[in-house]
């Protein structure tokens, strides 16, 4: 007995320490394609909403008022999954490494995305607007029915 | 036997009270029988045939009009068969033969869609409170289909469980539903006569999350595995395969061969995470904290490989019905082999010096004993049963994955106590190490995911066992519209491990109470799944300070 | 009995405010066997000062308050017959069997703790507690008789005295080993903390009481590491002996350093035993004490 038991202090001690002084000393580095918090290109965002549809905490919804889509992400409720992600068609949802994420304020974790859903008053098509410039000359413009844009 | 072997046995005996008898998979058999025939059929089943009993499941099929159903499942491993036994009830007043009476294992899960579907097993033993909360009314069955998933009804008075009574001259020691050893809510009411135990009661399900009713009304196909996964912190991969697995024999989609190759390498870097962590665990119970920081400092590298693999160090998120989401690419391989000989190294270093500890193994030897014919008879699972002697493992017996292409060398001991589960766990470590490498040398090219075609049409079943750490996990699925499944029913390992507990103890030390509980790893998230909780219309009682005192003290205990 | 004031502060003040740091000692070691951090040393001392401050709340029985108390003060006056590096501060002609009922005391004291927390883990550890103290005292009892055998006297110093003198004797030898082997019990150590074992009766005597009282339980806990380990040194291991107050001193408290590494040490690598394998061993333990009373008997 007494020998396993200087062969365990043995172990222990060869060991050496593996902890590590986090967070009074800087984090691990991570590897790739870790999945931390999520975040939303919002210029690239078509809103499709083929992230609401797959996302298993609901914690995407979308609504629509006009010609305007909005998105609200809260992502206290989120998972890190990814799926979000992966069924984007346009890349607009990805998720970083960044996950220190602790807050006093829920509103630090809600993403809104309000995306401009209209089709062309010539021909009827899907456009988006060319630049910020665009968008921003397009809101304020009343849209026929009564509201703004 | 065969399948046809078995076949003909059933409808020699039971004849035309079986209305129904096919093979629904390979190895699959479903009957349905007229419910004046289920105890015999159970008992045939159980008793003569030597089937093991794996859960029961209560179905609300009205919908379809087919009533109420109850399907209790049974696996003959030796010939690798499995049988789903069909009842259907009366939707007005359901109710069946409880087969409690003939087939012991069977209590819990009687007594589950008893409270959750309202579906009376008559001649239950024991038909208490279960699963519910002790202020649930007793008229309302959440797993009924017409019962909203977030509905919170009012707090019902005097319908709490009630513990049992200690027998005369012994006093109660609780052990729970807060304990230092238990890492999550359980109350263990144990009968004590100075140190010795002479009876015990359980009360667990404080866990319970509504998981199964998530299930199958507010998740689809897609979004259980993710919800799955978070059943269990530990064995969270387990339980995703078993449902996609379910789901794949339900809808029929073939699984490519690189995706079950590498669920099965995660599956094995999950159990050896599993056992390092339990090996820690029980050092801990016993107070050999020592073991507790070594065993999780050989364990660390496997998790951050895990998060390499996978993203995250655990709640792996690889799975979707029909294949996985993330590759294993061969630059990860040579890390791979890395981690599992430094981690085989120090486990064998580990096991060496544990066989030579004294203090160690008296107080692992001869605690929490289970008999061969008890683990037999309660229908254990996993390290519990193959300890006490019993030859099952569910990646042997009813291989999912690519187990079938590469089996696992399964370890028995026959000693029964908590020293013989011990070493099957780390003689399984060291085993999972030779299989990683086996399924990774043989890793095969080609896609991750299956092609399907078109909808998952409703009504299907489909049925799943995988080996977890802690035993055999079973999933059944039922098929339903809009995309999402009918029924999901879940069968974690610790469900049938937990009901052995009182014949482990019996007779018992109080010190050792804890480490036999340890010894089968229980893993109450696994076994509680039910019931769910909507955080922003949840009601908030405020209680004040005074109030709380006043409270804690009056509770005096055992005066 | 006779009471030197200066020397009483000191002992108690050691006894007080460096079992503390050796605490602290213990704490680092232990931590670097599980190849972690581990708090800072002065801990121990964080602790104490941070538990006084809270509120005491009151659970079990009113009286409840009197155990901890009761704990702290007999191993302090158990502390005052102990000699440290001189002459102890409270000396007379019996005080060894002063010093056991002391001690006594001090376990009487927590064996109270259990029973008024009227917690069924209270009770249980207040009953382990009891058959510990049962099973460990004789030994206590005979290796310091096995002394006072050969010094022909009750009294600590002349234990000291005596043995210093007369070197190394197998009796003594073994009557060391004795003591040492219980010494992890008399601190409350792996493998045998089983009167206070956290993870199977949530703390036992120690289950309701929280705040000041827990700071002064634990502090007497701590003292005793400080009581038990110098009484061993001073009486086993007399050896180099300046006659002079300070170097004196300051061997004892080395050697007192050395012995509580070892203690941590075996606490580290050890589980915690069943009460029923501990008093089998302690009564092995007890027989290996009587032989050493035997061989002092016979003059050897």
């Amino acid at each position: 007995m007494l020998r396993s038991k200087l062969k365990e202090a043995w172990i222990c001690l060869k060991a050496g320490r593996v902890t590590l002084p986090y967070p009074l000393g800087p984090a691990p580095a991570l590897p790739e394609g870790f999945r931390g918090k999520l975040e939303v290109d919002a210029e690239a965002c078509i809103g499709c909403g083929a992230c609401a549809n797959a996302c298993p905490s609901r914690l995407i919804g979308l609504a629509d008022q006009g010609y305007r889509r909005t998105l609200d992400f809260r992502l206290e409720r989120c998972t890190y999954c990814a799926r979000c992600a992966e069924v984007c068609p346009e890349g607009a949802v990805f998720l970083t490494p960044e996950f220190e994420l602790a807050t006093g304020s829920r509103e630090d974790l809600h993403i809104h995305v309000e995306v401009y859903m209209a089709t062309c008053r010539r021909c009827g098509r899907c456009y988006r607007p060319a630049s910020p410039l665009d968008r921003l000359m397009l809101t304020g413009m009343r849209d026929g029915e009564g509201g703004v844009s | 036997m065969t399948v046809a072997e078995l076949q003909a046995q059933l409808k020699e005996r039971f004849g035309e009270n079986l209305t129904r008898m096919e093979e629904r998979a390979p190895g699959k058999l479903s009957l349905t029988v007229q419910p004046k025939v289920l105890r015999a059929l159970a008992a045939y089943l159980f008793a003569e045939t030597g089937c093991r009993y794996v859960v029961s499941a209560g179905l609300d099929r009205r919908e379809s009009s087919r009533h109420f159903a109850v399907v209790h499942f049974f696996a003959r491993d030796p010939d690798r068969i499995a049988i789903d036994v069909n009842v259907f009830l009366d939707d007005e007043n359901p109710q069946l033969d409880s087969i409690t009476p003939v087939v012991p294992a069977a209590n819990w899960a009687e007594r589950e869609f008893a409270e959750l579907l309202g579906i009376t097993p008559l001649g239950h033993p024991d038909p208490r409170k279960l699963v519910l909360a002790d202020d649930w009314p007793p008229a309302m069955h959440p797993l009924r289909r017409d019962f909203p998933h977030d509905l919170r009804p009012e707090p019902a008075e005097g319908v709490a469980f009630q513990a049992k009574e200690p027998p005369p001259g012994a006093t109660v020691v609780p052990i729970g539903p807060y304990f230092p050893v238990l890492k999550e809510p359980a109350y263990f009411r144990l009968f004590v006569e100075g140190e010795q135990v002479v009876g015990c009661d359980y009360r667990g399900f404080y866990v319970h999350r509504g998981i199964e009713k998530l299930g199958d009304s507010v998740l689809t196909y897609n979004q259980i595995p993710f919800l799955a996964e978070r059943i269990c912190g530990i064995c969270g991969y387990v339980h995703s395969t078993c449902y996609c697995e379910a789901t794949e024999e339900a809808a029929g989609i073939d699984v490519p061969p690189r995706a079950r190759y590498i669920r099965t390498i995660m599956l094995e870097l999950e159990r050896i995470h599993s056992h390092l962590l339990w090996l820690g665990i029980a050092g801990h119970i016993i107070g050999f904290d020592t073991i507790l920081m070594q065993a999780w400092r050989i364990r660390e590298p496997v998790m951050w490989l895990c998060e390499q693999i996978s993203g995250s160090r655990k709640n792996y998120g690889m799975n979707l019905v029909g294949g996985v989401r993330r590759d294993i690419p061969p630059e990860l391989h040579a890390k791979i082999e890395e981690v599992l000989a430094k981690v085989e190294k120090e486990a064998t270093a580990i096991v060496g010096v544990v066989a030579g500890d004294t203090p160690l193994v008296m107080r692992l030897k001869g605690v929490g004993p289970l008999s061969r014919e008890d683990a037999i008879r309660l229908c254990v699972v996993g390290p519990t049963a193959r300890g006490s002697g019993v030859d099952l493992d569910a990646r042997r017996d009813h291989p999912c994955a690519a187990y079938g292409e590469v089996p696992p060398k399964v370890i028995v001991k026959e000693e029964g106590d908590a020293l013989a589960r011990t070493l099957v766990r780390l003689e399984e470590l060291l085993e999972s190490i030779a299989l990683v490498r086996k399924a990774l040398a043989h890793l095969p090219p080609g896609p991750l995911m299956a092609t399907f075609e078109g909808e998952i049409i409703d009504g299907l079943e489909g049925t799943c066992f995988v080996e977890a750490p802690r035993g055999e996990d079973f999933h059944y699925v039922l098929t339903g519209k809009a995309n999402r499944p009918l029924r999901w029913r879940v069968r974690a390992p610790s469900y049938p491990n937990l009901q052995a507990i009182p014949t482990m103890i019996q007779g018992q030390m109080v010190a050792d109470v804890p480490i036999a509980l340890g010894s089968i790893d229980p893993c109450f998230s696994c076994t509680e799944r039910l019931e769910t909780v909507d955080v922003r219309t949840g009601a908030v009682r405020v209680y004040g300070q005074e109030e709380l005192l006043r409270m804690t003290r009056e509770g005096r205990g055992c005066r | 009995m006779s009471l030197s004031l200066p020397m009483a502060i000191i002992n108690v003040g050691l006894a007080l405010l460096l079992s503390p740091l050796l605490e602290g000692i213990m704490r680092k070691l232990r931590a670097r066997i599980h190849s972690r951090i581990g708090p800072p040393v002065l801990q121990p001392y964080y602790d104490l000062l941070k538990l006084l401050g809270k509120e005491d709340l009151r659970a079990g029985d009113p009286w409840l308050i009197l155990a901890p108390i009761l704990a702290l003060a007999s191993t302090l006056t158990a502390s005052l017959l102990i000699p440290l590096g001189g002459e102890a501060p409270l000396a007379g002609a019996g005080d060894l069997l002063v010093f056991l009922y002391f001690v006594g005391i001090s376990a009487v004291a927590v064996i109270f703790m259990g029973m008024l927390s009227w917690s069924p883990y209270g009770f249980l550890g207040s009953s382990r507690e009891m058959m510990i103290y049962l099973t460990v005292e004789p030994v206590l009892f005979v290796t310091l008789i096995t002394a006072a055998v050969h010094a022909r006297s009750l009294k600590l110093y002349d234990l000291v005295l005596w043995n210093h003198a007369m070197g190394p004797q197998i009796s003594m030898l073994i009557a060391a080993i004795a003591y040492f082997l219980v010494l992890q019990a008399q601190l409350g150590r792996l493998p045998f903390d089983i009167a206070e074992a956290e993870t199977e009766i949530m703390g036992g005597p120690s289950v309701e009481i929280g705040g000041p009282k827990l700071a002064l339980f634990r502090w007497s806990v701590q003292a005793k590491l400080l009581v038990f380990t110098a009484l061993f040194v001073e009486v086993f291991f007399p050896w180099p002996k300046t006659f002079q107050f300070i170097p004196d001193l300051g061997l004892t408290l080395g050697k007192v350093l050395l012995i509580v590494l070892v203690v941590a040490g075996i606490d580290a690598v050890n589980p915690r035993l069943r009460i029923d394998q501990a008093l089998v061993f302690f009564f092995g333990v007890t027989m290996v004490s009587l032989a050493g009373l035997a061989l002092a008997l016979v003059g050897s």
